[in-house]
């Protein structure tokens, strides 16, 4: 009986030593694919948020098939993207977010404009795709701390296209407070964010003029936050266009 | 050696004469002929078929799908309509989670559906004409629900109409059916439903208590699903085309008076037929149409229960009064109050005093709180309806008063209270003259008088545990009021689930006649009077104020007519994607609540309203109006092209 233990057991270590001899040797993702989204008029990067609802590059793998199934990856906050994990392949990449889109259709899917960039992918791509946000969020001076412990800030909106499908009423503007820079209309502490939506052409009002918005909720709490305002207009997948962010000490 | 060609013989003849007919069907396997030959096995199919039909009722949330028991992120909790413990944002629905498989369980129902259409006529001969194009019909009813399921969450699908027989083997590319477009589907589930309505007869011969489908119950659902055809094709602007130029998401907005007129003639085919329960009812007494209000959600015999879901123990059963009894009526298993209506909610209503601006009026004129004797004093003139849907604070349950009180206010009352906190103020309420509780385990208070009285009420509000009326009010909608705390069980109750009355005909009505009537369309019929006249029957039930005259109608007040006589039945999720509101109302949203405050000063009691003290916040992203097509899905067939934004 221990006999037959023994022999048994042996069998197990011989099958299990010798099985798997064939390991999966295909080489991991390692080549590169980064670079930005910059406003082609000012040259910045659109700032966007991170997460779902922000910037993210589209990858259509055309060397395996013609109708791939897109693969994507997220944009960092500041509208710079980095991607070190991506097979060498031929792509065709582009860009969606808070900005006319790459690839413009026509009323019944006709594709009219195409900007994105194909490449055949080894070791490294840089991508600067020049893009033309829905809306510009430039601070005006710094942010303002008050005597009641709340604090005021100024922007300007300006429209950052003159496409005319592109011109809808301004719906939101967001100043949005937050603990860390990640501040965004996803991350925000709503006790004190200033939330403004704008029905029919009212938003229109702020463009171009410089805007004041104050925290609510009374004193903010004594610790270091940052400020951020988000605006959008009604278009694509409603996302918003920002400022950057902007960290203030407590005095 | 003589013995063994004897034997030799005998295992010859056995071998050639035995099992002669081995290929037989199994007989362990129930075959075509036995579900189709006897009206029983039509039945058994019916029921598989009915079973599966996906429609949100006591056993579904965004959550975690449809047919699933625990329903602790209830659907009302993600529509404003209330908040809940267990759910604290906005959501679209989590497709995969909790093995809920909206794609591969529809197509299942599809092709059952399919195969039934298929081979049903050859055994025709069984049966009755009446009975097969009945059967037909039910079948086609079926398919056409769960077309509408699938369309009114992904836009186009694809349409299979036949049973997709695969040959081991060969390729399977035929299969890989790509999405055809919204439009089309929308007109699939038109046609599904026309036929149901051409064959099935006006009352079902199988079962004619609702359960079944009967040619009204097929018009009803076919007003409300183009309805919701026609909103997508006025008010979406998401859209999508493949690579031939089918329109995947949106709908052309020159077909939107088409789909309001189609929902417009099906609706009034009921007219006559069906009608509002009205049994308990008197235009002069407003308990009386309270408590009809409440009589409509249990009484079987009613004319407005269109199509129901029946439940029955132990095969098939909910946990609706388990889940959200108000606190002080707990069941055994430890659960309440997951639905509490907000504030917004409430103010949606008629009868109750309110400011200029539409939100309730607990402030007097120079500011400081009005003060009440009762809690329900404030409520004193409320719609009955409103009362029929929400516990208000203090009103009766179960022969007991629930007992909803934030707190003991003991600071001075004699100039009057100020408010606790600064208009708007998102902060905690201040700890200076205010005594709560964290729990249920409560120590009393003595009040000046000697008298001892808990900080909160025995149905919250708790400021450690949620599980209470946090909003400041409970959910009186669909609760059993003769089921003794005792069967308040998970997996223990059976009141059916009303899944389309005659109320929701009429709002269909209504709403498309009224936007017939925007969109300068005039036939014979006068639609702005005719969505006036269906409104003001839904008022006069509900003991609301009457509108006064058609021209001072709006497309809200319809929508909200809707909203408050449909509430917490599953349906304002739907309609809030529909009209592409969601993300309108919900834009970092935070709930309103109404908290009662006791003054042990004044001995009286005041109402302090202001936002979710959790401070959730519901943002809505517009991209959830096409929900995700399940991965899984296109890893299988790599025609289907992704929605939108994911």
């Amino acid at each position: 009986m221990k006999r037959l233990f023994y022999y048994t057991a042996l069998c197990l270590v011989v099958v299990a030593g010798s099985s798997c001899s064939k390991i999966d040797n295909y080489p991991a993702p390692s080549d590169t694919i980064n670079g930005s989204t910059i406003d082609e008029v000012t040259g910045a990067t659109v700032q966007t948020e991170v997460g779902g609802g922000g910037t993210r590059v589209e990858l259509l793998e055309t060397s395996y098939s013609s109708n791939p199934v897109p693969i994507y990856f997220q944009s960092m906050q500041d509208g710079t993207f980095n991607n070190t994990k991506v097979f060498g392949a031929t792509y065709k990449v582009s860009v969606q977010g808070p900005f006319v889109p790459l690839i413009q259709t026509d009323s019944i899917g006709n594709v009219l404009t195409d900007s994105s960039k194909t490449i055949v992918l080894k070791n490294t791509a840089t991508l600067n795709f020049k893009v033309q946000p829905f809306l510009r969020v430039e601070w005006v001076g710094k942010p303002v701390f008050n005597a009641d412990s709340t604090v005021t800030v100024q922007v300007k909106i300006t429209r950052g296209t003159n496409n005319p499908n592109y011109q809808q009423p301004i719906t939101d503007v967001n100043l949005y407070v937050c603990n860390t820079k990640y501040d965004a209309n996803n991350n925000y502490d709503p006790r004190y964010s200033t939330l403004t939506s704008y029905s029919g052409t009212s938003g229109n009002s702020v463009l171009g003029q410089t805007i004041t918005i104050t925290t609510v909720g009374g004193a903010l709490p004594a610790q270091d936050v940052f400020f951020r305002v988000g605006a959008r207009i009604n278009a694509g997948l409603d996302e918003y266009n920002y400022s950057t962010p902007v960290g203030l000490t407590y005095p | 050696m003589k013995k063994y060609k004897y034997i030799l013989l005998t295992i010859l003849i056995l071998g050639t004469t035995a099992c002669r007919k081995l290929d037989i069907p199994p007989k362990n396997i129930i075959q075509d002929p036995d579900v189709f030959s006897t009206s029983a096995g039509i039945q058994a199919y019916m029921a598989r078929l009915y079973s599966e039909l996906p429609i949100e009722d006591f056993r579904y949330s965004p959550q975690r799908g449809l047919n699933f028991f625990w329903i602790i992120s209830p659907t009302p909790a993600t529509t404003g309509e209330a908040l809940s413990r267990d759910q604290t944002s906005s959501m679209q629905e989590n497709f995969g989670g909790w093995s809920w498989d909206i794609w591969g369980g529809s197509y299942t129902v599809i092709h059952d559906c399919d195969y039934f259409i298929q081979t049903l006529p050859s055994y025709a001969s069984n049966f009755t004409t009446a009975q097969v194009n009945a059967w037909l019909g039910e079948a086609y009813f079926v398919r056409g629900m769960t077309y509408f399921g699938l369309v009114k969450r992904f836009g186009g699908v694809p349409i299979v109409n036949k049973t997709l027989n695969y040959v081991v083997g060969t390729s399977t590319d035929e299969l890989k059916i790509p999405r055809s477009s919204e439009q089309a589907v929308w007109d699939q589930v038109a046609s599904d439903f026309d036929f149901a309505i051409a064959n099935l007869p006006p009352v079902n011969a199988d079962e004619a208590d609702g359960s079944r489908a009967n040619k009204y119950v097929a018009a009803a659902f076919e007003s409300r699903a183009m309805l919701y055809a026609g909103s997508i094709a006025k008010y979406n602007t998401t859209t999508l085309f493949d690579a031939n130029h089918n329109e995947l998401c949106g709908i052309p907005a020159s077909l939107a008076n088409g789909y309001f007129q189609k929902s417009y003639n099906a609706a009034v085919m009921l007219d006559g037929v069906y009608s509002l329960y009205l049994s308990a009812w008197s235009a002069t007494d407003k308990n009386a149409q309270y408590q009809n209000f409440v009589n409509l959600f249990s009484d079987a015999s009613s004319k407005e229960s269109v199509f129901v879901r029946e439940y029955q123990y132990p095969n098939s059963v909910h946990g609706y009064d388990a889940y959200n009894v108000p606190r002080q009526l707990i069941g055994p298993n430890g659960y309440s109050s997951e639905v509490n209506p907000t504030l917004n909610f409430v103010e949606m209503f008629d009868g109750i005093p309110k400011n200029a601006d539409g939100t309730i009026q607990n402030l007097n004129s120079s500011g400081q709180y009005n003060l009440y004797t009762n809690t329900m004093d404030l409520f004193a003139n409320a719609e009955p309806r409103l009362r029929a849907t929400v516990i208000l604070p203090g009103d009766v349950f179960k022969t007991q008063n629930i007992e909803i009180r934030r707190g003991i206010y003991t600071g001075s009352a004699s100039g009057g209270i100020n408010p606790l906190l600064p208009a708007g103020s998102r902060s905690q309420y201040p700890t200076a003259n205010l005594v709560t509780s964290s729990t249920a385990s409560q120590t009393p208070y003595a009040l000046p008088g000697g008298a001892l009285m808990n900080p909160a009420g025995l149905s919250g509000i708790f400021t450690g545990d949620q599980t209470c009326a946090i909003s400041g009010f409970s959910i009186r909608k669909w609760l059993n009021p003769n089921l003794p705390t005792s069967q308040v069980l998970e997996n223990n109750e059976t009141q059916t689930w009303i899944e389309m009355r005659y109320a929701e005909v009429l709002l269909n009505r209504a709403e498309a006649a009224y936007e017939l009537y925007t969109a300068g369309q005039a036939g014979t019929t006068n639609y702005q009077q005719d969505a006036f006249d269906d409104i003001n029957q839904i008022r006069s039930r509900a003991g609301a104020t009457l509108l006064s005259n058609a021209g001072g109608m709006t497309i809200d007040s319809i929508r909200i007519e809707r909203r408050k006589e449909l509430a917490f039945e599953n349906k304002t999720y739907w309609d809030l994607k529909r009209w592409r509101t969601f993300a309108k109302e919900q834009n970092g949203t935070i709930y309103r609540i109404l908290m009662p405050f006791y003054s042990s000063q004044a001995g009286k009691y005041f109402f302090d309203a202001r936002t979710d003290e959790r401070n959730d916040v519901y943002t809505y992203d517009p991209r959830w109006y096409y929900e995700q097509i399940p991965q899984g899905a296109i890893s299988k067939s790599t025609n289907l092209v992704q929605n939108p934004g994911y």
